[in-house]
């Protein structure tokens, strides 16, 4: 495939990502738009870091919710950290997971918190599957020799 | 977007410290940037460090209060998450009110009023709201000189 087909390919997906799916928003605009010469690698090591951080909180979060008697205000402050980070990065449908889980962890009903965090797990595994796909079309043009055309998305 | 003043030198931040607001833009301003959690850390970083400032991160409230005592003058302008564990932001914030006199601008993803209003009340300059974009970041050079000016009178 020549560089112009993948970045047309790239530019269509990337933009589904935002406008049909809700998976990232302005947000994450805001992270591509600070990557540059001194730091052209910076998109995928915040992302990279943020897939790290994000499956030790699920961790956390599946053994917290684990126990004879557990904690909501742990739960709740890990689902909170994850607010943060999934919002900071622009994957919109995680950190709206988030909002939903906090409320129940309020209402301390376990049943929901354990769907809730099923929801949050769905919503994360999705949205690291289309970045990376995203990230791995972004390298095939570099390696190219091609340059990551900007989006457009009139936010 | 980067002015140079009428000598046509770059501004920077001089070797004493201090940053005294003559710059036309404030390049250089000192900040310190307190978050718990890694990726938001790395991205304000980021972001301050494009509006070229001079960024000190920590992940840790007492690990920044160290820092701000032994460097003290270091800073213009202190950053800082509200939930994190160990100490947080308003405890943070009330140990650096009480032994020096910095602006403190708090972060959280939370955004109930009550909690906004705790903030204000106890004396952090701002309350952001993550996630931080950073255009807000630009701007955040006029606490530091609002409080100075407060400080002349």
């Amino acid at each position: 495939m020549e560089v112009g087909q993948m970045q047309r390919r790239l530019v269509d997906y990337t933009k589904s990502l935002f406008m049909e799916k809700g998976f990232l928003d302005a947000q994450f605009l805001q992270l591509q738009q600070l990557q540059d010469e001194s730091n052209p690698d910076f998109v995928v090591e915040v992302v990279s870091l943020f897939f790290d951080d994000s499956e030790k909180l699920l961790n956390d979060l599946t053994m917290a919710l684990d126990q004879p008697n557990v904690d909501f205000k742990k739960v709740d402050a890990h689902v909170h950290q994850l607010k943060g980070s999934s919002s900071s990065i622009g994957a919109q449908r995680v950190k709206n997971a988030c909002i939903a889980f906090r409320s129940f962890c309020e209402e301390q009903n376990i049943d929901a918190t354990l769907r809730c965090l099923q929801q949050v797990k769905q919503e994360y595994y999705l949205v690291k599957n289309k970045l990376e796909t995203m990230l791995r079309l972004e390298q095939q043009i570099v390696a190219a020799g091609g340059s990551i055309p900007m989006i457009e998305l009139g936010f | 977007m980067n002015s140079s003043n009428g000598n046509g030198s770059m501004s920077t931040a001089s070797s004493s410290g201090a940053w005294d607001g003559r710059d036309q833009f404030p390049a250089g301003l000192r900040v310190l940037v307190v978050d718990d959690d890694p990726t938001c850390l790395m991205i304000f970083e980021k972001m301050l460090k494009t509006c070229l400032y001079q960024v000190t991160k920590c992940n840790k409230a007492e690990t920044a209060l160290s820092v701000l005592r032994e460097h003290k003058n270091g800073f213009d302008i202190v950053i800082s998450d509200v939930h994190m564990p160990d100490m947080d932001g308003f405890e943070l914030l009330k140990h650096i009110d009480s032994e020096m006199d910095l602006p403190v601008i708090l972060i959280s993803a939370d955004a109930t009023k009550q909690i906004v209003m705790k903030g204000v009340t106890y004396g952090a300059c701002d309350y952001l709201i993550k996630p931080v974009r950073i255009e807000t970041l630009k701007n955040i050079w006029q606490h530091v000189v609002r409080k100075k000016a407060r400080n002349t009178v």
